[in-house]
């Protein structure tokens, strides 16, 4: 163990002094800010071509105090204000103006339930959509006229909507009543943002896992391995590279969020370190750590079966190709994160970490079943992988100038 | 001279092939012990067995000082014969990682390391990074990586492979004054010049096997016999039936007359045939260097003399 601290710290020290690894380690979360800045730039000049939508109201039933505190109950950009325009008049008026409507709310309107909209050619093109808030006022005003009281006018207006209930759902809901009562309102960031930090963590600590591979084929390539396992064991020096490597994939990690987190903060309208701060995110972040053994543990023993990259087989590239695995299937487990793919994909041992975080990020539910066996899964291939590299990376190591053969390392590792 | 390492019956086969079979030797304390023997012959097959590098089948690795079958891993210098260094990084910084391996404490790995680069014409290259070292320097660095922790047996597999003469004279030097001061060296080497000059003992090898085992005096009198070489035309059933003559090997106008071992030189050149013809004649022992050629190349001369001995 302590010949493997040796190691890791030699391998954190040698990144740390290693220019391309520093400028990698700031320049990833500036470049994701540079495109997210420059994105904001353009999402602002779309907001500054959207003008507020004019509404003149021609009201002769006395309903447009009603109807304005509707409007600034809603959040709908409109401008909206009385006017005395005739039906007649209103042509010359909206063909010289954009965005722009005009309402004629009188008697006859709410006798027959029809309010004539003029519009200009160019408007909003959901504007005859919002306009459909207005039906309430207009209704309840409708209503009164038969003399019923508030109540009755409340209760009319409330209309019937059919409820579908389950027996399953009838079981959860006994006990989950509170739980739902809350999570009516909740923010579906509660669960994506401990989900994003968990990802953030799992892309940066396999992309340095990715670079536990580099590191064993360089040292093949520098044949200093021999000299090095005349003080320490291969697995030592596997070991030792997996936990620098890790420990350079958390400051990759720590800098990507002091970087970040105070933009994200200050951007988005969301409690991020309130969403953050909660026992959820220990399981996703657990779950990123054990994905990093994993494809750690197998691209330390890939790379100590060659010697450079560019001579690497169809065997090592696909290999290589493994932890994008989950990317593959991130389509339909978005989709439907209960369904057959997603299932399937949490208990095989590439995808299952992956899977694992987008499910339990989009999840309101968690299947604590499917999560168990799902851990185990990632737990035993991780103690599995580990093994296979330790046997592949002892006899790998010492083979200078030559790569393995996928043959070879099945040998090697029946040996 | 206590016994440093002590390798008994040592056997390794890859697949069917045979690598080395029945090797024994010890290096002891203050020696320098030469491996010899040609390419190919086994000779870092042996020493990746001592290190642990590879598992030996048969036979048995002893340390002195160490309990049981552990390694002393920090009490051995090793300098394997493919070697090499960490590109991106500085000079001394590889050294004191490497030291710090082998728990030597650091300051004085600072301090020895800032030594042996002035002693190795490195002053000022500690903070250089190796990869603007040329090959020699780079050399030099690994030999300093291979002695900074003070070892007590030193396994050097091929340490002048690459070196220029100033270079190979500076490791020699080095290599010996370690020896005075009581490190136990493993030599490996195929440049019989500077093992014939450093070597208290050899272990010559070939095709995995013992063939010489004793101190350099011992092999260079039993083994060296006298040879005589003869420029002018003469017949080659004549000098075969010179008296003494074991072997004669003609090119051209020269012959080499391979004499046996308990001749005297001056009387025998007394008794020589008037009729032969000699432009010119030398005399002298069979070098290491011959013996080494001879085995390697499948000659018998080895086989004579060890048969007349035996």
């Amino acid at each position: 163990m302590r010949n493997t601290m040796k190691v890791a710290k030699w391998e954190i020290k040698r990144n740390m002094k290693n220019k391309t690894f520093l400028i990698g380690l700031f320049l990833t979360p500036i470049l994701i800010l540079a495109f997210g800045f420059i994105g904001s730039l353009f999402g602002g000049s779309d907001d500054a071509e959207h003008s507020p939508t004019t509404v003149h109201v021609n009201d002769q039933t006395g309903i447009y105090p009603a109807l304005e505190e509707t409007i600034n109950q809603s959040d709908l950009d409109w401008e909206m204000e009385l006017t005395d325009i005739e039906e007649t008049a209103v042509e010359p008026i909206l063909e010289t103006s954009d965005n722009t409507a005009i309402l004629f709310i009188n008697d006859q309107a709410l006798e027959t339930g029809i309010v004539p909209v003029y519009t200009s050619n160019e408007i909003d093109q959901f504007f005859i959509n919002q306009v459909q808030v207005l039906t309430t006022p207009l209704q309840a005003l409708k209503i009164e006229q038969f003399g019923l009281t508030e109540e009755e006018t409340a209760s009319l207006l409330q209309g019937i909507t059919f409820e579908e209930i389950t027996m399953e759902d009838a079981a959860a809901s006994e006990e989950t009543a509170e739980e739902a009562e809350a999570g009516l309102g909740a923010d579906p960031m509660e669960r994506i943002v401990p989900g994003i930090f968990a990802g953030i963590i799992m892309f940066s600590v396999i992309m340095t896992g990715m670079a536990t591979f580099q590191s064993a084929s360089q040292e093949k390539k520098d044949k200093i391995a021999e000299i090095i396992l005349s003080s320490l064991t291969p697995s030592d020096l596997m070991q030792g590279k997996i936990v620098g490597y890790f420990v350079l994939g958390i400051i990759q990690v720590v800098v990507f969020f002091v970087v970040l987190l105070p933009f994200a903060v200050w951007k988005l309208d969301i409690p991020i370190m309130e969403y953050l701060l909660v026992p959820e995110t220990l399981l996703l972040v657990f779950i990123a750590i054990l994905s990093y053994l994993m494809f750690a543990s197998i691209f330390v023993g890939i790379g100590a079966t060659m010697s450079d990259i560019t001579t690497a087989g169809n065997f090592q590239g696909f290999v290589m190709m493994l932890p994008f695995a989950p990317l593959v299937i991130m389509g339909p487990v978005f989709k439907d994160p209960s369904g057959i793919v997603a299932q399937v994909g949490t208990y095989i041992p590439f995808t299952a970490p992956g899977v694992l975080i987008m499910r339990l990020s989009t999840l309101e539910q968690w299947p604590w079943i499917e999560i168990i066996i799902s851990l185990i899964v990632i737990m035993a291939s991780v103690w599995i992988f580990m093994k296979l590299a330790g046997k592949i990376f002892k006899v790998g190591i010492l083979m200078y100038g030559k790569n393995a053969t996928p043959g070879e390392i099945l040998k090697w590792l029946r040996a | 001279m206590e016994t440093m390492l002590s390798v008994k019956n040592l056997g390794k086969s890859f697949k069917d092939k045979q690598i080395i079979k029945d090797i024994s030797f010890d290096v002891r304390k203050g020696e320098i012990m030469a491996i010899l023997g040609p390419n190919g012959a086994g000779k870092s097959t042996t020493i990746r067995n001592i290190m642990g590098i590879m598992y030996p089948d048969t036979g048995s690795i002893e340390f002195q000082n160490s309990n049981g079958k552990d390694i002393p891993r920090n009490k051995i210098g090793y300098l394997p014969e493919e070697r090499g260094l960490y590109k991106n990084v500085n000079v001394m910084d590889i050294l004191l990682y490497l030291a710090e391996l082998k728990d030597y404490p650091l300051d004085k790995a600072k301090e020895r390391a800032l030594n042996y680069l002035k002693k190795f014409d490195l002053e000022g290259k500690d903070k250089v990074s190796v990869e603007e070292l040329s090959k020699g320097m780079g050399q030099k660095v690994q030999f300093i990586a291979s002695v900074i922790h003070e070892p007590e047996l030193l396994i050097l597999d091929e340490p002048f492979s690459g070196l220029d003469p100033v270079s190979q004279e500076l490791f020699k030097q080095e290599i010996r004054s370690l020896a005075e001061k009581g490190t136990a060296i493993l030599l490996s080497s195929h440049q019989m010049n500077l093992v014939e000059e450093m070597a208290d003992r050899l272990f010559m090898i070939h095709r995995g096997q013992k063939v010489i085992y004793g101190t350099m005096d011992d092999v260079k009198t039993q083994y060296a016999n006298f040879k005589c070489a003869i420029h002018g035309k003469n017949a080659y059933d004549d000098l075969v039936r010179i008296p003494g003559v074991q072997r004669v090997e003609q090119e051209d106008d020269k012959s080499i007359l391979y004499l046996a071992s308990d001749i005297h030189p001056a009387s025998w050149l007394k008794q020589l045939p008037e009729q032969l013809v000699v432009q010119e004649l030398t005399i002298d022992r069979i070098s290491l260097h011959e013996i080494f050629i001879d085995i390697a190349t499948d000659k018998n001369l080895l086989q004579e003399a060890g048969e007349l001995h035996a």
